[in-house]
């Protein structure tokens, strides 16, 4: 304004307020669409072989089900996790069925462990094959992991072993399924992200895959809950009956401001006040006042209106609900529009107004061809901003109602990732929707205004 | 002119005159009138539910239970109920936890908004009106879309939790406004005083330092207030980043489908109270920032 220097200063000034705001603004934004549109788990690919430097071979989309091959042990590439399935292999020595020594790596089902020293078994048996017709043997073999290896030895049931190591390997697994385009691929995966069944363990199904993909199934998933319409058509519902209402409250007040009575500055802060109270704190008043032993009721029965207490507040009554929250929020959020539009008025000259009066204006033609165009681009950022908050509506609804009867789409955003449900997916739809209308709402709101001046000017 | 009419028209319309004059008169009064009784009840309408709470939580239990309430209530003042809920469990915590978010998010925000809005009220430069326009589109943003993003974030760097992450949030959400407030504070003060400075032979600096920035404190330390208060008052995001480490809101909330009347009015009322006195502290700076925002 007053500085026409041509310098760096003014930026390096707002380099740290740009920076905090891509970081903690701009970033999350774009990650929440992310959230919302991307599923990091969509499909797990399959490789050539039970290795990750082998070549992918294809991907079967979370949740098909599958037919699993075969199995093998992996040394642990990965730390384990919570789902990772691992198998222990012994290597063992003992002198083999016909006398010979024998020495190898043999999975640690195959031996019942007789004695162990400090927790390392060290002397064990091989098992007894109890399934019929199966071989009555168990092999010994040259590598661990796998059961398709070169065979070291063949060793009878019962036979004494003396355990020397003890590997643990990852398990993967080698299945069969279907595609995203219906062909059939076989490949290995590891174990953590494939579900066996219980009864039949050549089957299982995918449980989360490792590659993402762009997705709608969080946006159907979030049009098909049963809070959805709900919680979508009360949000509009609720603008639309708050807004009309703050903007009257908001003009009566500064009008009441710009009549300089006495004790302005008194009346001034009282009505500033609800600008700072907590949203929770006007939510649990207002929830005070419409309880069954609330002021509402004391007072209808203080007048002897009624004999007993109405309920306002239960799933029968939810206009009551509607009806405290409107007011909830009347009372609280009136101040800000009242703000800038006081605001706008004391950018109004006096003299407009004074000479509009002079001419005979009454109070209700000077508010709407005199004070009302005038303060058109203060209404409308109060409008914007107030659609936008009131989109917004959460710890009002959640003190009133409880947050299960009413409900809204920031109720719904908190609901899927509160303390019982951590779904980041889902809240992050709700929230995108939340962000989708207010962009809306604000467009149309500058375009209305433009337009109508531009129908002025011609 | 007007007082040749005066002159020619007193004789003849005196009577008329008074008439008239003491008719619009009566007709001022009556408006004056009118305009003090709207003004005292949209007064009382914003005073009720702050008198009717805290009624509630100076009373004792049973009168907070009692039914029907009496109409002018503090009949029998007591603290028992305030005391039951500051004792109550996650409580001190949370005011200890929620006094310490405000006070990170003032001191970050101030800092990172006062250099801002120094830079927007002292220099034109390409890409100002961009940034204003950008800040205020950030003030109107939705809130709710930010807290769960960045509390998977949190998560996976463990930060999740922790009541610093919280007031990086609260930082991400105050910064617009402070930004707007604290430009307003610098742009009423005017740049001549600072020119005086530099002509009477101190530096650019020092007549930052000596001239703008003692006539600014005052304007800057509201603002950090009314950033104090929005940090204190947040509950969405609070709630999002949080689960042992609640801020007071989010344990308030929590608690509240659990809870009994006592602990829900004795919390409303307890978080209620630094408002009133902070937004009494800084009304005169409050209508600042819009009226530069609406320009």
């Amino acid at each position: 304004m007053k500085r026409k220097k041509r310098n760096w200063t003014p930026y390096i000034l707002l380099a740290p307020s740009l920076i905090y705001l891509a970081v903690f603004f701009a970033w999350p934004m774009v990650r929440s669409l992310s959230l919302a549109f991307y599923k990091d788990d969509a499909q797990l690919s399959l490789r050539a072989e039970a290795s990750f430097t082998s070549p992918v071979v294809g991907a079967i989309p979370q949740a098909a089900t599958v037919t699993i091959l075969d199995t093998q042990g992996n040394h642990l590439e990965t730390a384990v996790d919570s789902g990772t399935i691992t198998e222990v292999w012994y290597r063992i020595s003992s002198s083999g069925a016909d006398g010979a020594a024998a020495e190898g790596w043999i999975l640690s089902d195959r031996v019942r462990v007789d004695e162990e020293s400090g927790g390392v078994p060290t002397l064990g048996r091989i098992r007894a094959v109890r399934r019929s017709g199966a071989d009555p043997q168990s092999s010994v073999y040259v590598q661990p992991g796998s059961s398709h290896g070169e065979v070291a030895a063949r060793l009878d049931a019962q036979t004494e072993v003396n355990i020397l190591e003890l590997v643990t390997l990852e398990v993967w697994y080698q299945v069969s399924g279907t595609d995203r385009e219906g062909q059939t691929i076989e490949g290995w995966a590891q174990s953590a992200f494939i579900t066996r069944g219980e009864q039949d363990p050549s089957s299982g199904f995918i449980k989360k895959g490792d590659t993402g993909e762009w997705t709608l199934d969080f946006i159907r998933a979030m049009v098909a809950d049963r809070f959805f319409m709900s919680a979508l058509t009360t949000t509009l519902l609720l603008t639309v009956i708050t807004i009309p209402i703050q903007f009257v409250v908001a003009l009566v007040m500064a009008l009441v401001i710009q009549a300089r009575l006495k004790g302005n500055t008194l009346f001034l802060y009282l009505f500033a006040i609800p600008l700072g109270v907590s949203e929770l704190a006007v939510g649990i008043v207002f929830y005070l006042l419409f309880t069954e032993s609330g002021y509402i009721n004391s007072f209808l029965m203080g007048l002897g209106l009624i004999d007993q207490s109405i309920t306002f507040i239960s799933i029968q009554t939810r206009h009551w609900i509607i009806i405290a929250i409107v007011l909830a929020e009347v009372w609280r959020a009136t101040s800000i529009v009242m703000v800038i539009l006081v605001s706008g008025l004391q950018a109004v000259p006096t003299e407009l107004l004074e000479a509009a009066e002079l001419y005979g204006a009454g109070l209700w033609q000077r508010v709407r061809h005199v004070i009302l165009p005038l303060l058109k681009p203060s209404i409308q950022v109060a409008l914007i901003l107030r659609t936008i908050l009131a989109l917004q509506v959460f710890a009002v609804v959640m003190a009133i109602s409880g947050g299960d009867i009413v409900t809204t789409l920031s109720r719904e955003t908190y609901r899927w990732y509160s303390e019982e449900i951590r779904n980041p997916n889902m809240a992050a739809a709700y929230a995108g929707l939340i962000m989708l209308i207010s962009i809306f709402t604000a467009i149309f709101y500058l375009r209305a205004v433009r337009t109508q001046e531009e129908a002025a000017i011609t | 002119m007007t007082a040749e009419i005066k002159l020619t028209n007193a004789g003849v319309a005196s009577a008329e005159m008074q008439a008239m004059r003491r008719r619009a008169l009566r007709r001022l009064r009556i408006n004056r009138g009118i305009t003090y009784a709207i003004a005292i009840s949209l007064a009382v309408w914003i005073i009720l539910p702050i008198y009717l709470i805290g009624s509630m939580a100076l009373t004792t239990p049973a009168g907070v239970r009692g039914f029907p309430k009496a109409i002018f209530p503090f009949t029998d003042i007591s603290l028992d109920t305030m005391s039951f809920f500051l004792q109550s469990q996650g409580i001190l915590r949370g005011i200890v936890n929620s006094i310490v978010v405000a006070l990170i998010t003032l001191v970050l925000s101030t800092l990172i908004a006062a250099p801002a809005g120094y830079a927007i009220s002292r220099y034109v430069f390409r890409g100002r009106d961009f940034y204003r326009l950008a800040i205020l589109g950030v003030r109107a943003f939705p809130v709710i879309v930010l807290a769960v993003p960045l509390a998977v974030l949190f998560m996976r760097m463990g930060l999740f939790d922790k009541t610093y992450s919280v007031a990086l949030m609260h930082t991400a959400l105050t910064l617009p406004t402070t930004v707007l407030v604290i430009g307003s504070v610098f742009a009423s003060i005017p740049y001549e005083l600072e020119e005086a400075a530099t002509v009477h032979g101190a530096t650019a600096l020092q007549a930052f330092r000596r001239v703008v920035v003692p006539l600014a404190l005052p304007g800057i330390a509201a603002a950090a207030i009314f950033t104090f208060v929005m940090s204190w008052n947040e509950v969405f995001a609070a709630s999002i980043l949080t689960l042992e480490n609640r801020t007071l809101p989010a344990q308030v909330l929590n608690a509240l489908n659990k809870s009994s009347p006592e602990y829900q009015f004795a919390g409303g009322f307890f978080m209620l109270i630094p408002s009133l006195i902070f937004i009494f502290f800084i009304r005169r700076y409050l209508f600042n920032m819009w009226g530069q925002v609406t320009k």
